[in-house]
């Protein structure tokens, strides 16, 4: 069993421009990171020993957020989901495009940023990048609000989204055509599909800090749907009664997770539940990350879980007993999250981006 | 029993009218007042000297402090800027969050104070401050601006209480010096009446239970004279008078009708009862929304609360004018605090009173603009700063209450606002 001791950070990304939310692996030597600018950069991690990677490829589109990129199993097509009520998609291959730059300090470490603050910190002298810039090849505008629900099939023929309006869509991937829709209640938070396509996971949630009397309109909901009606066909909200920031399920069928930390939690919450994705019955429960956790990733070997979150630790899960089997960062009840990660295909390398500005290259195994 | 209140104040020793004695404070057997129920020192002088305005005010308060940035002062395109859009209003020239799209629809009746500098930055000392134009650090039984409304604007023939509070948990300084008559009634956030305000007896047998009640202690009076009694037997005769006016807080056949605009929400109900209450002629009305402190999840957090604060507010404003009220309601929106302009590591935005925003509308207040202004990052007031005396003089203007009015606790003189506080002369109409 590995148990990724020999685990070390490879290369250290600067991109202090804003918070970094999404990353996804282009095959195995390229990583895309997408933040709350709307940008999407992409790194060529085959760099000689000892050098710095930069951004060979800028994709530029979005107006807003992006909140999910996922990349299609023939590694071919980006897909990116975003707060502008618009889903992208990139040719994730292409090295054509206008020639141009990206300044990859242009933001603001949000570090001392309180009352006592005059103003936004300066920035520090530019450092720019000449980079490819890209176009995306498809718009779908199908959602009239903020697109936080993003996932695929393995077979890369179905896409789901969600949004905050609590709209699910199913569409045609290559056709990019909307096959379905239905409406759930709240935001959805979170959504995955099943490997053979058949039913949605999702977990809605409207974002108010807690809980109140009068909110019983907004009491959070868990439900696996029908793709092809559009029905619930079972409602775990009983058994789930927060709100996910990820849901995900194993590519080979075998697991369902679930993140608890779309919003702050409580210092004993941001769970993580492995559920039998037949019958939703949960199977275990990992103590995650206390205050939230933020993304999760199963690794190729089929036997751990990745997570991330925002006590800016990774962790690294068994899923035959549910221990913790290693972990990454530096213990945080409040400061810079780990807001996302991605696992390379062949189980080589993990990337994950904090809010300080930065994205880690973690070489797992040698 | 010492109530402490002299000169200038209400003192139930002084000449009370049959009425108005019947407008009492509820009171344990220890004088402890425990409930608002009206003016119950009300009397004739001090009805005399009072001025009867017939203004009304609903304050909307969003505890935890609402983000300026995010909501009346955005700032697109400098890096203090969050993923909201903003879209035009009625009024040429002013743009409001793309999350507000019903309120922008009444920006003709807002005065959007961008320019508010204040100093308790914290959410007890600064719900204090706000709703007492006072810091707390003053160790001084300060009265809240619903108390002092209360006590000027009430109308002492009316059998509902004079300063409601529907969820509200940012201050609980209460009516202070200005004595346990104008203490809040508190109810929960969609206005409705704790359970044991609606008898589950026949009125008759109330009644027979209010006389035989006012029997016994008018007896056990005699005996021992001490004002604790007559204000408990009042006390009782008042509290069976606002079972009669219990129907102003009761709107759930109309609420029905009602809260697909209103949102279906506690909060879209308490304004919602609001409205009936003012137009029954409650002066003052104060209804919490709860969690706006997003030092986390700042976006997401606003954006949800702005689902249901949108159609409540709107709706109010709409019905308010439908109804002839607005005229004479002035509506407050405010917080304890704004929201610091820079993001922070979480995704959230701080305490921050160096540059933020209230709003005012309805009564008194001249429509249709903005006052004042911070940066261009919102960091600092840039143009016209308003602080809490300036604030509460311009709403006490707006009220008819006279924003120097004096008070006195023991032989020490306080104000209604602090020396040098005026009125902002371009925000009232």
């Amino acid at each position: 069993m590995n148990d990724f001791a020999s685990a070390k950070v490879l290369h250290t990304l600067p991109w202090n421009s804003a918070y970094i939310t999404s990353l996804a692996f282009i095959g195995n030597d390229q990583v895309a990171a997408a933040n709350k600018k709307g940008d999407i950069l992409v790194w060529n991690l085959a760099v000689p020993e000892g050098k710095t990677p930069d951004p060979v490829r800028r994709l530029v589109g979005h107006t807003n957020e992006i909140n999910r990129i996922l990349i299609t199993p023939d590694g071919k097509t980006l897909i990116s989901a975003s707060s502008d009520h618009t889903v992208k998609y990139w040719d994730a291959l292409s090295d054509q495009g206008e020639p141009g730059s990206v300044v990859l300090n242009d933001g603001f470490l949000p570090k001392g940023v309180t009352e006592k603050v005059d103003k936004v910190p300066p920035p520090p002298a530019p450092v720019e990048v000449k980079v490819i810039v890209q176009k995306p090849i498809r718009d779908l505008t199908n959602h009239a609000e903020w697109v936080l629900g993003l996932t695929q099939t393995p077979d890369g023929k179905t896409l789901v989204t969600g949004d905050d309006q609590g709209v699910i869509i199913v569409w045609d991937l290559p056709a990019g055509k909307e096959l379905r829709r239905w409406q759930a209640t709240q935001w959805i938070s979170s959504l995955g599909v099943s490997p053979d396509g058949k039913t949605v996971a999702a977990s809605q949630h409207t974002p108010f800090i807690r809980f109140k009397q009068g909110l019983e309109a907004f009491v959070p909901h868990f439900h696996f749907w029908d793709v092809e009606s559009g029905t619930s066909k079972l409602d775990l909200s009983k058994e789930i009664p927060q709100g996910m920031s990820t849901v995900v399920y194993s590519p080979d069928g075998k697991w369902l997770a679930a993140a608890h930390g779309n919003v702050q939690t409580e210092k004993d919450q941001g769970k993580i539940m492995l559920l039998d994705p037949a019958t939703g019955k949960k199977v275990r429960e990992l103590a995650g990350h206390p205050v939230g956790t933020n993304d999760l990733a199963f690794h190729p070997d089929g036997k751990h879980l990745f997570s991330c979150g925002r006590d800016q630790q990774i962790k690294i899960w068994n899923l035959e007993d549910g221990k913790l089997v290693r972990d990454f960062g530096k213990f945080a009840d409040r400061g810079v999250w780990i807001g996302a990660i991605s696992i390379s295909p062949d189980g080589r390398l993990l990337a994950a981006a904090d809010r300080a500005g930065q994205i880690l290259i973690y070489l797992l195994t040698t | 029993m010492d109530t402490g209140l002299q000169p200038g104040t209400c003192n139930v020793q002084q000449h009370l009218s049959r009425r108005s004695l019947l407008k009492g404070t509820v009171l344990t057997a220890g004088g402890m007042a425990v409930a608002n129920w009206g003016a119950l020192t009300h009397s004739q002088t001090i009805a005399a000297e009072a001025k009867r305005t017939g203004k009304r005010c609903i304050m909307l308060y969003m505890e935890g402090g609402a983000s300026q940035s995010d909501t009346f002062d955005m700032k697109l395109g400098r890096p203090t800027a969050g993923p909201f859009r903003s879209i035009k209003t009625n009024v040429n020239g002013i743009e409001v969050c793309e999350y507000l799209p019903k309120i922008a629809k009444h920006a003709d009746k807002l005065a959007i104070i961008r320019s508010m500098k204040t100093k308790s930055v914290d959410h007890g000392i600064g719900g204090y401050h706000m709703h007492t134009c006072y810091p707390s650090n003053e160790k001084f039984p300060h009265a809240e601006i619903g108390a002092m409304i209360a006590k000027y604007c009430d109308n002492p023939e009316s059998d509902l209480p004079s300063f409601i509070k529907m969820g509200v948990l940012a201050c609980s300084a209460g009516s202070g010096y200005l004595g346990p008559q104008y203490e809040p009634f508190s109810v929960a956030t969609d206005g409705t009446l704790p359970s044991f305000a609606n008898p589950n007896v026949p009125q008759d047998v109330q009644d027979r239970r209010g006389e035989l009640l006012k029997f016994m202690e008018e007896q056990h009076a005699k005996e021992h004279r001490a004002r604790p009694f007559a204000s408990h037997r009042e006390a009782e005769l008042r509290t069976i008078r606002l079972m009669r006016a219990r129907k102003a807080f009761d709107v759930a056949d109309e609420w029905n009708k009602a809260r697909e605009r209103y949102g279906n929400t506690q909060f879209g109900r308490g304004c919602f009862t609001a409205v009936k209450l003012v137009e029954a002629g409650v002066p003052f009305v104060e209804i919490g929304q709860d969690g706006w402190d997003s030092h986390n999840d700042n976006f997401p957090v606003h954006k949800a609360n702005m689902s249901v604060l949108d159609p409540a507010w709107a709706s109010m404003l709409h019905d308010l004018q439908d109804r002839g009220l607005l005229q004479d309601t002035l509506v407050v929106w405010t917080s304890e605090f704004g929201r610091t302009p820079a993001i922070n590591g979480q995704g959230g935005r701080d305490h921050f009173g160096r540059a933020w925003t209230v709003v005012l509308a309805g009564g008194g207040i001249k429509g249709g603009q903005t006052y004042g202004a911070s940066n261009q990052d919102g960091f600092e007031v840039e143009d016209k700063p308003v602080d809490e005396g300036a604030y509460f003089a311009t709403i006490y203007k707006t009220m008819g209450v006279d924003h120097r009015a004096v008070h006195y606790l023991g032989a020490r003189p306080i104000w209604a606002t602090p020396e040098g506080s005026k009125p902002i002369p371009e925000l009232i109409g």
